[in-house]
């Protein structure tokens, strides 16, 4: 009796559940169906519709968003959905959370299978890596160029990561000036003020440093080891990349990338630098007041000011630059991701008038995302507005938005590789080999040779 | 007199055994303390690597409603993983009960080719898969969830191991009685395995539980968010709130710890196979 009453329920479990899934399938199958059809309805007058802008929002499809991270790129994009909302009433958006590596290996999926079905209308996607999507798989994303954007508010360099040739494929979204965030109480301790760490070289910087630490017994920086950007961020400062002209890896015989590893290998070996293991160790380092500077990506801000005991003590400037190399500068960027609209979009002109009268021309919007988010526009007229100047109290009252804003401007253009985090690996892999004794040249042809092998060369 | 001195020295001898046995438990129970914890310290205090619990769980867990949808992600991945422990286990213990009880010359050859299936790692059939899914129509389906899940060569095999072990007798009297095969299998063979089903059902919940890839790939909306999808949401922005994660971190644990605890016993002897 019991066995009977027990294959019963097992049996009655199995009809409910496919009762349910057959349910979703059917369900499911004829929303595909209605995408289908929208989107063959809507691309005819695509590029109508994007002239006009008013036009484009009583369509009624809603638009799906892939991105990542809810108080600052959700948020932003929630912020925006709601302000596009406010003008066209019929608008309807939503944001479904997919952080980045999802972001990319749902777009490899998509690709290598044919069907792009599943993907959304927005999304975003690294700087760093959105290139080597766009060369393997162009048929995924939707070419921008006729957006209407005033591309002159835009650094060059950030615009360059989503550009192929004069092709414009995404909106720029997030800032990645990199800034030296300095802690002033314990830079007093060694009697230096933020002053004489603002636009100088790294070999003032080393000094300083060996000081802070003979001084004080911290250092003045930390890097991850193998995943760490500082060292790429000395290169790019420099309008140098790791590649030629034609992509090709461009390592040994690189002058700017020969003093980079030199320098960098002196304030490792000099108690300057202090090299940690991951990301976690990185942020420990940082919080635990074990370093007294960051060089990073302005988004570092973010973790700073949840140290909230260290408020009033960081002060931001900007970062050291190379010396002996003539085109060097004190500014690079580290960081950073755009918006692009897939070709699976239902309604791309829509979708393009969204992005426009948001991210892409909007002072109001930057202004209201700025004290939610912390997310700090590329946008260059963001700078000028009041929200943007107002002192940060964390940061000792620095404006620091307008600044990063404005650091944004100088950045030099270098040669981009799809290849960014490989040839971060090989660099970061050779320092080490370097610190640990082996010579310099043959550890820097290692990671050239390493690098093409990357490339498939 | 003496027997007691004797069990005093197997105990004195034992002492480095049960030290190197303590030891070893810190070290393997240590993340789990540190889990709960972090689980109770904000982000800041986490980072500086307090491991002393604190009392900051509440707010941990009130930005984490905040932020996810907690409860949907819960109850959505133990659908999900009730599901697939249901139907796995019957259909893969079908299969390994045919595989041996059952003959025909070209079993073993079709259970070797089974099993080499086994050595193909899942990120290299994904493609492939997620092709034959998209042409089913079932992206974005429980269905297409759980199918790839549902018939693996590794429960297959334990099944047709335990199978073994399972009295041929018990069959061929059955049979005589008037019970006809399918009767054979739900009220002979289900009973009596009920260990291996219960560690068939540990291990196949804990893989349904925290299957992240697939699922990745083919639910594409919001209602479908599992709890290691909301993991990993929680580590992908610019800044991590430890404290939050590891909160995170704590509920997703829980059923898989409370499906081992209770199946503990039964899980034991069905790895090692045994029959009542």
């Amino acid at each position: 009796m019991k066995k009977k009453v027990i294959s019963m329920l097992l049996a009655g479990a199995m009809v409910l559940s496919l009762a349910a899934c057959g349910g979703g399938s059917s369900d499911s199958g004829s929303s595909g169906g209605g995408a289908a059809a929208a989107d063959s309805g809507s691309s005819g007058g695509g590029a109508a519709a994007a002239a006009d802008s008013g036009s484009s929002g009583g369509s009624g499809t809603k638009l799906t968003i892939w991105t990542w991270d809810q108080s600052f790129n959700i948020a932003a994009m929630n912020t925006a959905i709601e302000m596009y909302k406010a003008d066209h009433p019929d608008f309807d958006a939503e944001v479904i959370e997919t952080p980045s590596e999802d972001c990319e290996t749902k777009l490899t999926t998509c690709a290598n299978s044919g069907d792009y079905s599943t993907m959304a209308d927005i999304v975003l996607m690294q700087d760093n890596s959105y290139q080597k999507f766009l060369a393997s798989y162009p048929d995924a994303f939707t070419d921008l160029s006729d957006i209407g954007i005033d591309w002159s508010q835009f650094p060059e360099l950030k615009q360059s990561y989503s550009m192929v040739g004069d092709q414009h494929f995404g909106v720029p979204f997030d800032n990645g000036a990199v800034i030296g965030c300095y802690r002033t109480d314990i830079l007093e301790e060694a009697g230096y003020t933020i002053d004489d760490l603002t636009d100088i070289t790294w070999t003032r910087f080393m000094e300083i440093g060996q000081d802070v630490f003979a001084k004080t017994g911290k250092y003045l920086l930390s890097s991850e080891a193998s995943g760490g950007d500082t060292l790429l961020m000395m290169i790019f400062s420099c309008g140098a990349g790791v590649v030629d002209a034609d992509g090709n890896p461009y390592i040994v015989d690189n002058e700017a990338v020969k003093a980079c590893v030199d320098i960098y290998v002196q304030m490792i070996k000099n108690n300057v630098v202090l090299l940690v293991n991951s990301w976690d160790d990185y942020i420990k380092s940082i919080t635990t007041g074990q370093t007294a500077g960051i060089v990073n990506g302005n988004w570092i801000t973010g973790t700073l000011m949840s140290t909230e005991d260290q408020a009033g003590k960081w002060e931001i400037t900007t970062m050291p630059r190379v010396d002996g190399v003539a085109t060097a500068t004190n500014y690079a960027n580290n960081g950073g991701s755009s918006w692009y609209i897939t070709s699976n979009c239902k309604d791309v002109a829509l979708a393009k008038d969204f992005l426009l009268n948001t991210f892409g021309n909007n002072t109001d919007f930057y202004d209201a995302i700025l004290p939610t988010t912390g997310a700090i526009a590329c946008y260059l007229p963001a700078a000028e507005t009041e929200a943007y100047n107002a002192p940060s109290e964390y940061f000792n009252g620095q404006p620091i938005f307008a600044t990063i804003v404005e650091y944004s401007g100088h950045i030099p253009a270098y040669n981009r590789t799809p290849y960014h985090y490989e040839s971060r690996t090989a660099l970061n892999t050779a320092v080490q080999q370097i610190v640990d004794g082996a010579d310099p040249a043959t550890a820097l042809q290692e990671a050239q040779d390493t690098l093409a092998f990357n490339m498939g060369q | 007199m003496t027997e007691k001195k004797n069990v005093s020295m197997i105990q004195r001898r034992l002492i480095p055994t049960y030290i190197f046995l303590v030891i070893v438990s810190i070290i393997s129970v240590f993340p789990l303390y540190w889990m709960i914890s972090a689980a109770t310290n904000t982000s800041t205090d986490v980072s500086r690597g307090k491991i002393v619990p604190g009392g900051y769980f509440m707010q941990n867990f009130k930005n984490l409603v905040s932020q996810q949808p907690l409860w949907k992600a819960m109850g959505n991945s133990f659908f999900y993983a009730i599901l697939t422990t249901v139907v796995c286990l019957l259909v893969c213990s079908i299969a390994g009960y045919g595989f041996e009880i059952y003959h025909d010359k070209w079993k073993d050859k079709l259970f070797s080719t089974l099993l080499l299936a086994m050595m193909v790692p899942q990120v290299a059939t994904m493609i492939p898969l997620f092709q034959m899914v998209s042409k089913a129509k079932l992206l974005n389906t429980s269905v297409g969830f759980i199918l790839p899940m549902v018939s693996t060569p590794f429960m297959i095999m334990m099944f047709r191991q335990n199978a073994r072990a399972f009295p041929i007798d018990i069959i061929e009297a059955a049979r005589i009685d008037g019970l006809n095969e399918v009767q054979i299998f739900f009220q002979m063979f289900f009973p009596t395995m009920r260990s291996t089903y219960a560690a068939a059902a540990v291990i196949t919940f804990m893989n349904a539980w925290n299957a992240y890839l697939w699922p990745k790939v083919i639910m594409t909306d919001n209602k479908s968010l599992t709890m290691p999808m909301l993991i990993a949401n929680l580590i992908t922005g610019y800044v991590t709130d430890y404290g939050m994660l590891m909160c995170g971190v704590l509920f997703c644990s829980i059923p898989t710890m409370v499906v081992f605890f209770v199946l503990q016993k039964q899980f034991a002897e069905g790895i090692t196979g045994a029959v009542k």
